[in-house]
C-alpha cells in the first residue's frame, strides 16, 4: 500500500516496543510526522527518549511493531529483506556515531562501496570520489585507511560515503558525539552547506545544542513521543 | 574483484588466526595426501605382486571358460594370439598354459591333482615361475617328461625329487592318459592351498598328454603399467576381434581378491573423515570468532545496502582463499613425502606376508588421487564449515550492532 504524497517521509502511529525477557519496554510510543524533501531536522529529547529506535525505524533497520512508516511513498513494512536492503542502498545514506567505516577499505574503497554495489562504472565513481573528497577537505586522503585518520577525518569520510550516492534522505544518529565540540561544529557546518547545495535531506538524532542551534526543525522527543515540534526561519 | 580484495585483506588482518586456520588445512591436507599415496602405493604393491607372480594381469580365455572352465574350451591358435601380444608395446610378457584334472601317484599314495601346463621360459619371464622353486630345479625343455610339484603335494606324496610320479587324466579325445613323469623340482608359490594339488609340466607334454594339439586354456599376459590393465584389456580384445576369446583384465579374472582389496582401500574414508572434522574444527572455530568480532562491520554492510547473500559470499570467500593457498602448501609436503616414500619405501624391519606373498617393503605412490580426492574433501569440508558462520555474519542485524558504542 503506497501512498500519494509529496511528502518525503510520513509516520503514523509508529511505535515500537522492545521485549526485555518477556516484559514488552515502550521505546516508541505512538509517533505521527511527516518531513519535507530538503529538511534539516534535528530529532532531539533526553537520553532513553527513543530518538535511535525512531530513526531505526524510518531506515528499516528495524521493524516497528505498531503503526507505519512511508519512505518516498513505499510502505516500509510492505519491503522484503533484499528489497529494503536495495532501498536503503539507494535512498538512504547513513553516518553513525562510530565506526562507519570498514577497517580493511582505504578511503576511497569506502567511499566507493556504495556506488559499487549500485554498477557505478569506475570512471564516474573515481571522478565522484574525487570531488567530494574535495568537498569534504580531504583530498589526498584516498589511500589511507580508517584506523590512519583522526576521529573526525573519519566523520567526513562518512559523510562522504553517506552522500556521494546521492541519496534522497541522509539519517545521522549523534554523528557528532565522539568528536570534540569545535571539529562537530565543523563537520555540522559542512553538513548543513551541503544540505542547501544539493537539497538532500537531513534528519539526525542529537544531544548537542550546538547542532540544535544549526537546525531548521527541531523535533523533540519524550518517552517515545513527540513532545514538541519547532520550526525556525532559516538562518 | 571488489568482494575479493575485502577477502584478502580481511585474510592478511589476522595474522595469528590466518596462520592457526592455514595450519589446519596445510595439516590435515598434507596427511590425507600422503596416507592416500601410501595406501595406493602398498595396496598396487600387493596387487602387483600377487597378479605378476600367479595369474597374469590379463588373462585370454575361450569365451566361456572363465565361468565354466573345461578341458574342451581351449585357444585354438595361442601363436597368432603371441603374435598380437607381441606387437603391442605396454605388453611386457605373456605365457600360455594348460589346465587339468587328474590324480597323481607315487608308490601307494595318490591324491587329486590340478594339472598346470606351463611353457617354463615364458612363464618364468612373465610370473617368475623359477623364483618359487624351493628344491631341485625348474621344468627343462617344453616336451620333457619332466614334473614339477607343490610343496605341499609332493609332501602328501612322499615324494622326493628324481622319483617317478603318476599321472592319471582322461584326453581331450575321450582316451585314457596315465605316464610316469620325473620329479625334478618343487615349487612353494605362497599359497599353502595352491600348493597341495598343483602339479606342473612343460606345456607341449601337457598338450601331448591332453591330446590338445597346439591348443591352451589360458594366456597369461603381464603388462608393464598396473592402471593401464582395463584399458589394455580393451585394446587387446580390439586388437584380436576373435568373437570366441574373452579378454579379462585381473578385476574380473579374480573378482574375489579385487573385492578383498576394494574393502581394505575403505580405510581412505576413514582418513578422510579425519580431515573433515580437523579442518571443520580449524575453520568452524576461528571463523566463527572472526565473524562474532567483526559483528559491527556486517552490521554497518548491511545498514548502509548490503544484501545478506554477499555478505555470505564474502566470507565463505575468505575461507576459499585461504585454503587454496593452504593446499598449495599442504600439496607440496605431501608430494615431498610422498616422493621419499616411494623412492625409498619404509621397510617394515620384518615381513608380512598377504595372502601368501611375502613383504618387506612398501612403497608410496605418486598419483592424481591422491591429491585430487583430499582437495575436494577440504574444498567441500570449507565450504560446508563456512557457510554456518557466514550465515551468522548475513544475519547481524544492523539495529543492534550499531547500537553497541
Ligand atoms: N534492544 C533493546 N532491548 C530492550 N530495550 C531497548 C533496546 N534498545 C533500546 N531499548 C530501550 O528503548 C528505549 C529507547 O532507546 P533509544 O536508544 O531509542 O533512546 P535514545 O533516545 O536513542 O537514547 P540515547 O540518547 O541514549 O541514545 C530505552 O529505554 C532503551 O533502554
Ligand atoms: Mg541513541
Amino acid at each position: 500500500m503506497d501512498k500519494g504524497t509529496d511528502h518525503l517521509i510520513v509516520t503514523e502511529s509508529l511505535a515500537k516496543d522492545y521485549f526485555d525477557g518477556g516484559a514488552p519496554v515502550p521505546a516508541v510510543r505512538g509517533i505521527d510526522l511527516t518531513i519535507e524533501a530538503g529538511e534539516f531536522t534535528a530529532i532531539v529529547g533526553p537520553s532513553g527518549s527513543g530518538k535511535t529506535t525512531f530513526l531505526n525505524l524510518i531506515s528499516g533497520l528495524d521493524a516497528p511493531t505498531g503503526g507505519k512508516v512511508w519512505l518516498k511513498d513505499k510502505l516500509l513494512s510492505g519491503l522484503s529483506g533484499n528489497e529494503l536492503s536495495d532501498f536503503r542502498r539507494d535512498h538512504i545514506g547513513f553516518i553513525f556515531q562510530a565506526y562507519n567505516l570498514i577497517p580493511v577499505l582505504n578511503v576511497r574503497e569506502n567511499i566507493e562501496y556504495i556506488m559499487l554495489l549500485q554498477g557505478v562504472p569506475e570512471k564516474e565513481r573515481r571522478e565522484r570520489v574525487g570531488e567530494i573528497l574535495k568537498e569534504i577537505g580531504m583530498a589526498g586522503f584516498e589511500r589511507r585507511f580508517p584506523p590512519k585518520i583522526s576521529g573526525g577525518q573519519q566523520q567526513r569520510v562518512a559523510i562522504a560515503r553517506a552522500m556521494v550516492s546521492r541519496p534522497e534522505l541522509i539519517l545521522a544518529d549523534e554523528p557528532t558525539a565522539n568528536l570534540d565540540s569545535g571539529i562537530g561544529a565543523e563537520l555540522l557546518d559542512m553538513m548543513r552547506d551541503l544540505n542547501r547545495r544539493t537539497g538532500m535531506t537531513f534528519l539526525f538524532s542529537t544531544h548537542d545544542p550546538m547542532v540544535m542551534d544549526r537546525a531548521d526543525r527541531v523535533v523533540t522527543l519524550h518517552d517515545g513521543r513527540v513532545a514538541k515540534d519547532d520550526r525556525r526561519a532559516r538562518t | 574483484m571488489f568482494l575479493l580484495r575485502m577477502a584478502f585483506r580481511n585474510i592478511f588482518r589476522q595474522k595469528r588466526r590466518t596462520i592457526i586456520t592455514g595450519s589446519s588445512i596445510v595439516g590435515g591436507f598434507a596427511l590425507a595426501v600422503i596416507f592416500i599415496g601410501w595406501a595406493d602405493g602398498s595396496y598396487n604393491g600387493i596387487i602387483d605382486q600377487f597378479t605378476r607372480t600367479r595369474l597374469g594381469h590379463i588373462q585370454i580365455h575361450e569365451r566361456a571358460y572363465l565361468d565354466r572352465p573345461s578341458l574342451y574350451r581351449t585357444v585354438d591358435d595361442p601363436a597368432a594370439v603371441g603374435a598380437v601380444l607381441d606387437g603391442m608395446g605396454e605388453v611386457e610378457s605373456w605365457a600360455p598354459r594348460v589346465y587339468a584334472a587328474g590324480l597323481a601317484g607315487f608308490g601307494d599314495k595318490s591324491a587329486g591333482a590340478r594339472i598346470v601346463g606351463i611353457d617354463p621360459r615364458r612363464e618364468s619371464r612373465t610370473t617368475r615361475f623359477d623364483r618359487t622353486i624351493v628344491e631341485g630345479r625348474a621344468l627343462g625343455g617344453p616336451e620333457a617328461r619332466e614334473a614339477v610339484l607343490g610343496r605341499g603335494l609332493a609332501e602328501i606324496l612322499g615324494a622326493d625329487l628324481g622319483d617317478e610320479i603318476v599321472l592319471l587324466s582322461q584326453g581331450a579325445d575321450g582316451s585314457i592318459a596315465e605316464d610316469l613323469f620325473t620329479l625334478v623340482g618343487v615349487a612353494s608359490s605362497g599359497d599353502d592351498m595352491t600348493d597341495r594339488t598343483t602339479c606342473y609340466l612343460p606345456l607341449a607334454t601337457a598338450q601331448e598328454y591332453f591330446v590338445l594339439g597346439d591348443k591352451v586354456h589360458e594366456i597369461a599376459i603381464v603388462v608393464t603399467r598396473l592402471s593401464r590393465v582395463r584399458d589394455l584389456s580393451e585394446d587387446i580384445a580390439a586388437e584380436l576381434a576373435d568373437p570366441d576369446l574373452s579378454v579379462a583384465p585381473w578385476q574380473v579374472f579374480a573378482k574375489s581378491f579385487y573385492d578383498a582389496m576394494q574393502a581394505d582401500k575403505a580405510g581412505m574414508w576413514v582418513i578422510l573423515v579425519v580431515v573433515v572434522i580437523i579442518v571443520a574444527v580449524g575453520v568452524l572455530n576461528t571463523v566463527l570468532m572472526a565473524v562474532l568480532e567483526r559483528r559491527r562491520e556486517y552490521g554497518l554492510l548491511k545498514a548502509i545496502g548490503t544484501r545478506a547473500g554477499r555478505i555470505v559470499r564474502l566470507v565463505v570467500l575468505e575461507v576459499l582463499i585461504l585454503s587454496a593457498a593452504a593446499m598449495v602448501l599442504g600439496a607440496g609436503i605431501g608430494l615431498g613425502v610422498n616422493a621419499v616414500l616411494a623412492g625409498h619405501g619404509i621397510s617394515l624391519g620384518s615381513e608380512f606376508t598377504y595372502g601368501g606373498m611375502v613383504f618387506d617393503t612398501m612403497r608410496s605412490e605418486i598419483n592424481l588421487r591422491s591429491f585430487a580426492i583430499p582437495a575436494v574433501t577440504v574444498f567441500v569440508a570449507a565450504v560446508l564449515v563456512s557457510l554456518f558462520p557466514a550465515l551468522k555474519a548475513s544475519r547481524t542485524e544492523p539495529a543492534q550492532t550499531m547500537r553497541m558504542h
